[in-house]
């Protein structure tokens, strides 16, 4: 299977065992801490099916892959992007059309700026005449 | 009317219940996921737009370099202000001091 930007993988640099909670963590933008407390607390709180939750965590790091190296981020803002491209992928879309909403405006106002500057030297030039 | 609730519980929890499951899943899949292609064209979309916002970024300071009545935005000045040892900035900043 090709590798895939909206997978679950393990992330077992930031990880403390397996790498399970980091790559929760990282998959779903909670704060890694949140996950490992939520986990733990988890386990005691289910009382006798408290021993299912860590059969899941070994399941799920023998199931899921380590994460591709070319899937590292660049940055916080890639990561963030990433993180709500999983959540919320419509959303994501829009915002990078806003984006090149954005840098269209912008560059129009660079245009409109450079154009007007160049027709005031050229009625200066013909002043001079 | 007893008789017929156990068929009632286990004709919910085999038949009703799946098919309930079943019907949010396959919603989900169909209005929640990207497929292969439509994400890889996200990814260079979302790469493509970063590089211009920073090739725009230069174009904007170049242009105040060469006349300070040229306006940035806002967002990017705010930007600068965080890591400020831009050199266009600082040509920008010399040539104002010029002309007071």
């Amino acid at each position: 299977m090709a590798p895939r930007r909206t997978h679950f993988y393990l992330d077992k640099s930031n990880g403390k065992f397996l790498g399970v909670c980091a790559g929760i963590a990282d998959y779903t933008g909670i704060d890694v801490l949140l996950v490992r407390v939520g986990f733990v607390l988890l386990n005691f709180a289910t009382g006798f099916f408290g021993g299912m939750g860590i059969v899941a965590y070994f399941v799920t790091a023998w199931l899921a892959d380590e994460k591709p190296r070319e899937f590292d981020y660049a940055d916080r803002e890639d990561k963030k992007f990433w993180q709500k491209v999983r959540a919320r992928p419509g959303h994501s879309v829009r915002d990078v059309r806003a984006r090149f909403r954005d840098i269209d405006r912008r560059l129009a106002d660079v245009e409109t700026h450079v154009t007007s500057q160049n027709s005031r030297l050229a009625h200066e030039i013909e002043a001079l005449r | 009317m007893h008789d017929l609730v156990p068929i009632l519980v286990c004709g919910f929890l085999f038949i009703g219940l799946p098919w309930v499951i079943l019907h949010y899943v396959t919603q989900w899949k169909k209005n929640g996921g990207l497929s292969i292609e439509d994400e890889n064209l996200l990814d260079d979309l979302h790469d493509l737009a970063r590089r211009l916002d920073e090739r725009m970024n230069t174009i904007e300071r170049i242009v105040a370099a060469d006349d300070p009545t040229f306006k940035r935005p806002e967002t990017e000045r705010l930007r600068d202000e965080r890591e400020d040892d831009h050199v266009f900035d600082q040509i920008a900043e010399r040539r104002r001091e010029r002309r007071r």
